[in-house]
């Protein structure tokens, strides 16, 4: 017995003069090491893609991804300065913005294709609803994966496109997952969708009666990774450090989608058979200014945020 | 000498059958699982058969990120059961062998207990993001109060007379609380570990799921986001797993250190061990 506490104590002696003699052996010149949060979808692909291609070690940034399925927590983690990057979309930041947080967007995150009919996000319903457009969704209930969020600038988007009554849309939270098995059951009468879900309602038999990305504004921005102002007005060398990796990453998984659908089930829970079909967003490698004035816009519109957004503040 | 032998003889049978019993419920239980998917009772697409689901899980044992998930869960459980036990029985002890201090803390106690610990969520991703601090903040409030309470029980129950005795025999504070009420909370204890345990588990994965803190949770979240329903249903199965050990675990812990106490004792006289 006092054996094998004193091989544990050594053993934890042991541990400690490792954990002290780490620093020493590092570079001197260590490469600056980044926490950064985003979500495990599709959209996240070209941070994982620049890091397997050195896009970001080249710029002497060490980054350490995690993900995080609602994204609820990337905000407060950004805040507070255990993130130091984040992936967002841009509602999500205008209303934090509205509520006296300071974020600047760093980096473009992800856009619409701009495509109607081929869009990583649309809103379907079963195969025999009688709804067959936009703007049939006029009165009818709708469900999105979050309330007060993008998905109904999204769908209000659409059915005034469509000359439909967007104030008679109602709406109920469903998370993504569970909307193909809701439709299925005829538990809702619509559902607002990204991908993978869209492939696999379709798949499944249920039909596309909107792409309504398209009608907020062509190839509109939809997310973007962002900082604390506090932090990138601290850090001015490595914000233009981490744009400059970003710009490359983005460049490279636009142009690369056979690699983007090989990274995809590396870091989400996606299958590469799904992986493989699912309409993918494009990454354009410079901010969308007038289609983020237009996302903005359509918030206020829908009340999402109580007034009018500051889009030069975001994106200074 | 006979007598007893065939005693301990049908005491084991009785054991066994009550253990093939479990193993049948079990079986049967998963001959459901197999079946009703099967039977298109509900789509196979959103439960998959057991055998799809076992396929799966066989999948999963093979990826590091399983390991790693398993390790993650079970770190945050049982640092945040040891944080609870020793907070919890210091502070129960400490309130408990006073009077004004049971008195002065009885209502917060009670106020604070009821709380939810999910409730707390948006304040540990406040505090600490998605770090194991937030699951320790959820796992050591759920289970912090299953040891307090019974240990305050215990203390409370400790013999008058015993107490007086040894306070008479002029026993030092130590030596009371060492001879005296600690054999007596021993049993309550016990009992606070074991809700204490099963507890720490439930709300280690209820947070990595909703915080996406990493372990176990976050698999079943992230499975489920990726539309990988099958591994999803693996990831339950595992976490049920877990909780089946951890409370043999639990059982086995108090019968070995109450095994001088009446109940244990006459229990295990009885089955022969």
């Amino acid at each position: 017995m006092p054996i094998t506490r004193r091989k544990y104590l050594s053993s934890l002696a042991a541990t400690g003069a490792a954990a002290l003699a780490a620093p020493m052996v590092s570079p001197a010149r260590a490469a600056d090491k980044l926490s950064i949060a985003v979500i495990p979808i599709a959209d996240c692909a070209p941070i994982y893609l620049g890091k397997a291609k050195g896009f970001f070690e080249k710029q002497n940034l060490d980054i350490e991804l995690s993900t995080q399925g609602g994204g609820a927590a990337i905000i407060p983690g950004v805040l507070s300065g255990q993130l130091q990057f984040g992936f967002s979309n841009v509602p999500s930041l205008l209303i934090a913005q509205t509520k006296g947080l300071k974020f600047i967007g760093i980096a473009p995150g992800v856009a619409s294709t701009g495509i109607s009919g081929n869009d990583f996000c649309a809103t379907l319903v079963p195969g025999d609803s009688p709804i067959n457009s936009a703007k049939d969704l006029t009165g009818k209930t709708v469900a999105v994966n979050n309330l007060n969020n993008i998905g109904e600038v999204a769908v209000r988007a659409g059915v005034k496109a469509a000359g439909g009554d967007p104030k008679s849309v109602k709406y109920i939270e469903v998370p993504f997952p569970d909307m193909p098995a809701a439709l299925a059951d005829h538990h809702i009468e619509a559902g607002w969708m990204v991908e993978p879900f869209v492939t696999i309602a379709r798949s499944r038999g249920d039909k596309v009666v909107d792409w309504p990305f398209v009608a907020i504004a062509p190839k509109v921005m939809i997310a973007i990774y962002f900082a604390s102002e506090q932090y990138a007005n601290a850090n001015p060398d490595i914000v233009k450090r981490f744009k400059a990796a970003m710009a490359e990453s983005l460049a490279y998984a636009d142009s690369h989608t056979d690699e983007v659908r090989q990274m995809i089930p590396t870091y989400t829970r996606i299958s590469p058979e799904v992986a493989g079909k699912i309409t993918l967003p494009i990454w354009p490698a410079e901010f969308n200014r007038p289609s983020i004035q237009a996302l903005a816009d359509d918030s206020l519109e829908v009340g999402l945020i109580s007034k009018k957004a500051d889009v030069a503040a975001l994106l200074p | 000498m006979s007598a007893p032998t065939t005693n301990v003889r049908a005491k084991t049978s009785a054991r066994t059958i009550v253990w093939l019993q479990g193993l049948a419920g079990l079986a049967g239980f998963a001959a459901l699982l197999e079946i009703v998917p099967r039977s298109g009772l509900v789509s196979p697409y959103y439960l998959p058969p057991l055998s799809t689901i076992m396929v799966a899980l066989f999948g999963e044992i093979h990826r590091a990120e399983f390991w790693s998930a398993l390790s993650d869960t079970l770190k945050a459980w049982a640092i945040g059961l040891a944080i609870s036990l020793v907070a919890g029985i210091l502070i129960s002890i400490a309130i408990g062998s006073s009077h004004v201090l049971r008195t002065l803390t009885h209502s917060t106690i009670e106020f604070l207990r009821p709380i939810p610990s999910v409730a707390l969520i948006p304040l540990a991703v406040l505090l600490f993001g998605s770090q194991i601090q937030s699951t320790l903040v959820l796992v050591v409030y759920a289970s912090f109060w299953q040891v307090l309470i019974q240990v305050l029980y215990g203390v409370q129950d400790v013999d008058p007379v015993a107490r007086e005795t040894a306070r008479s025999y002029g026993l030092g504070r130590w030596a009371q609380i060492r001879y005296v009420i600690w054999p007596t909370t021993l049993p309550y204890l016990m009992t606070g570990v074991r809700l204490a345990a099963a507890v720490a588990l439930i709300l280690a994965i209820t947070s990595e799921v909703a915080i996406d803190t990493q372990g176990l949770g976050k698999e079943i979240a992230d499975t489920e986001s990726g539309g990988a329903v099958a591994a999803m249903y693996a990831y339950l199965i595992v976490a049920g797993v877990i909780g089946v050990i951890v409370n043999l675990g639990a059982r086995a812990l108090e019968r070995r250190v109450l095994a001088w106490h009446p109940s244990i004792r006459l229990d295990s006289a009885e089955a022969g061990a």
